[in-house]
């Protein structure tokens, strides 16, 4: 019992990385239509621009100047690459973002190399004596949590309740909604739709940045690092619902652990480890044939 | 009906140079002395043969997504199944090698028409990352299932790759290297699976697909059963798509779980939508394109003085992408369209008619000076290319 927990529990972590970068996939997935294939390599690059900031400063310097990077590159690519092509077919802005993946990998493995690289983990942080992050482990009862695994865990919730909250009360958030679900009455309402679109753009770049800056200290810090992690991001952002913000992290989570569970549970001969991918991606498969527009996704009405 | 008048004789010598390019020119270009200008040698020739394969998968490719609008990531799937089967076959059972590639694109295509039924209900997005689980699943399953496949060693199909045959030294004197024999083959199959995709499109069932692709319901209102014709749509590409594995495998000489990776089934959706969706023409130039644009860079440093640092080669990949995407929205096949309407000829006219409207506008000023008339509207057709197309 105590191994289940604990591939539950390791599920949770891994699962709530993959959710947080869903969820700035269907942020941008919201606002445009559009899987950005960039996504990752967005992350990494900013983890990357991070690893530098720290050769001189302290993590929690680092943190909020690294969002404000990401932020502003997620908006620079929106104004600079995606504007041009903007009223073209949903394939042709796919391709776009396949050329950034192409330009973004490149120039890190370039600027930085391609030798991995370690990346540290929060440093620890003492709150009315309670610890949070920093190294070791946390005993709670059936199994054992290691702080980063924690931390993980209360990044993806909190920065999914900010963005709850951001999206319901505050008036830049419900105009950024009101753009995703009516371009044109939006425009007439007064908002500026295309500032809105640079937004999204921005956001979505700085919460995929926290995603890179969580997983690195896990998988070494390297150009195609966030590979595997996004096409996991993808399958948790349709399982979820590709227009479901909740749907994306729900996603994650259910992945993460779904994928520990076969690796462990399943006979080795003929399925186990190596076969956990194609596993947790059939399990994908069926829950989309059930449903197709994913677990918490909108119906489209179709009109002939 | 169509074909009732003969070809004007500017198209023939474009079709002449064609057919030379590709039947002497590629192969056997490296006969002519050392530094004449674009001289192939035998890598470009393999080059020759892996457009022809790309071209295949472009093409059925292009009939699902372009023609059918439904995106698949997962081809490189069926591109294994093909490469796998010809290679199995060939290597562990002795079986001729044109057997095996129409074989490989009979088990691809049940299998694409047995994945069509599911994606039935998944549309864009959604089926996009379903059909991307197989692309991501089939090295695992190459890897793990090694009694059939030899596992992670892959197979060397080399040895039994078809050699050149003896009988065209004996006839027409020229002597075919195996390469320049592959790149026949390769070529020959492309240019069948070429014709069959022409056929395919402008028939009922091609019809078919792009009223369903256009609006599904009001295809099933016109009386075409959707279900069907999507999940033939599928089959028909994964045939495609099988029987490129089976020329991977002849012009490669290898397969291995990684090289169907993935990355491939990606790259096999820029090429058609760089090439241009629901186009023929498209898919082959996709395919050339995406062979010979990561070429490209080397040409820089012929021109004195510039240079572009060779780590940065997949950066210039990608900026390519993104510039054909920004001003060729309907790829090179839009742009090549493009081109062909800008004939000499039209821009004379073009030019002399709006002298005359200047002029006649001039004249009218003249005549009554004081109440100038505004010059005529009747501005010339604009040449975009057709809404058809998405």
């Amino acid at each position: 019992m105590e191994e289940f927990w604990q591939q539950v529990v390791t599920g949770i972590a891994t699962g709530s990385v993959y959710g947080l970068l869903a969820l700035a996939v269907v942020l941008i997935y919201r606002s445009t239509g559009v899987l950005n294939f960039a996504q990752g390599e967005m992350a990494m690059l900013t983890t990357f621009v991070a690893w530098s900031v720290l050769q001189w400063g302290e993590y929690w310097v680092m943190f909020p100047l690294v969002l404000i990077i990401a932020a502003g590159m997620g908006a620079f690519i929106e104004r600079v690459i995606i504007r041009p092509v903007e009223g073209a077919s949903v394939l042709n802005i796919v391709i776009v973002t396949l050329g950034l993946f192409a330009i973004l990998n490149n120039v890190a493995t370039w600027r930085w190399g391609g030798i991995p690289k370690g990346f540290p983990a929060p440093p620890e942080v003492e709150v009315t004596g309670i610890r949070f992050m920093g190294e070791g482990a946390l005993d709670i009862g059936p199994t054992v949590v290691s702080y980063h695994d924690l931390t993980i865990l209360i990044f993806a919730v909190g920065i999914m309740l900010a963005l709850y909250l951001f999206f319901q009360f505050t008036p830049l958030g419900l105009a950024m909604r009101a753009t995703a679900q009516n371009p044109v009455a939006s425009r007439l309402m007064g908002i500026r739709v295309g500032r809105m679109l640079t937004m999204g753009w921005a956001l979505s770049a700085a919460v995929g940045a926290v995603a890179g800056l969580l997983i690195a200290p896990l998988i070494l810090l390297q150009p195609p690092m966030m590979i595997g992690v996004l096409l996991f991001a993808f399958a948790a952002a349709v399982l979820g619902g590709l227009d479901s913000p909740v749907g994306a992290v729900v996603g994650g989570l259910i992945i993460g652990i779904t994928e520990n569970l076969v690796g462990t549970y399943t006979p080795a001969e003929w399925l186990g480890p190596d076969m956990k991918l194609t596993v947790t991606l059939l399990i994908i498969v069926v829950v989309l044939l059930i449903r197709p527009t994913g677990i918490f996704g909108r119906r489209t009405m179709r009109r002939v | 009906m169509r074909r009732l008048i003969p070809p004007s004789p500017s198209k023939l010598v474009v079709f002449a140079i064609l057919a030379f390019f590709l039947l002497w020119w590629v192969p056997f270009s490296h006969v002519l002395p050392e530094g004449f200008p674009l001289r192939f040698g035998t890598y470009r020739t393999f080059q020759g043969s892996m457009i022809a394969m790309w071209a295949i998968v472009a093409l059925g490719l292009n009939i699902l997504t372009g023609y059918n609008g439904q995106i698949s990531l997962g081809h490189s799937a069926f591109v294994a199944v093909g490469g796998y089967t010809a290679a199995i076959l060939m290597v562990d059972y002795g079986w001729p090698f044109w057997a095996t590639i129409i074989l490989g694109g009979i088990i691809a295509g049940t299998l694409g028409f047995l994945i069509g039924i599911p994606a039935l209900r998944l549309t864009g997005p959604y089926l996009a990352i379903a059909t991307l689980g197989l692309a991501l699943a089939t090295p695992q399953i190459l890897k793990k299932y090694d009694g059939l496949t030899h596992g992670t060693q892959g197979i060397n199909v080399r040895p039994d790759v078809p050699a050149s045959p003896q009988f065209i030294e004996d006839w027409f004197g020229i002597k075919v290297s195996n390469d320049e024999w592959i790149y026949f083959l390769a070529l020959f199959i492309a240019f069948l699976m070429l014709i069959l995709a022409v056929n395919i499109v402008r028939s009922r069932v091609g019809r078919a697909f792009v009223a369903i692709r256009d609006s599904e319901i009001a295809a099933q209102a016109m009386g075409i059963s959707v279900p069907r014709y999507k999940t033939i749509a599928f089959a028909i590409s994964a045939f495609y798509g099988g029987v490129a594995g089976g020329t991977y495998a002849q012009v490669v000489g290898y397969v291995s779980p990684e090289s169907f990776n993935f990355l491939l089934s990606i790259n096999f959706l820029t090429t058609i939508v760089i090439g241009g969706l629901a186009s023929i023409l498209g898919s082959v130039l996709g395919a050339t394109g995406l062979i010979v644009v990561p070429e490209l860079p080397g040409l820089i440093d012929f021109i004195p003085g510039a240079s572009l640092p060779s780590e940065l080669s997949w950066a210039f990949y990608g900026a390519a992408l993104i510039l054909v995407m920004i001003f060729a929205p309907y790829g090179l096949a839009g742009l090549f369209d493009r081109l062909v309407r800008l004939r000499p000829a039209m821009i004379l006219k073009k030019l002399s008619s709006a002298y005359e409207r200047s002029s006649g506008a001039l004249r009218s000023v003249r005549a009554s000076p004081g109440q100038a008339e505004p010059p005529p509207e009747d501005r010339a057709p604009e040449d975009e290319p057709d809404a058809e197309k998405r």
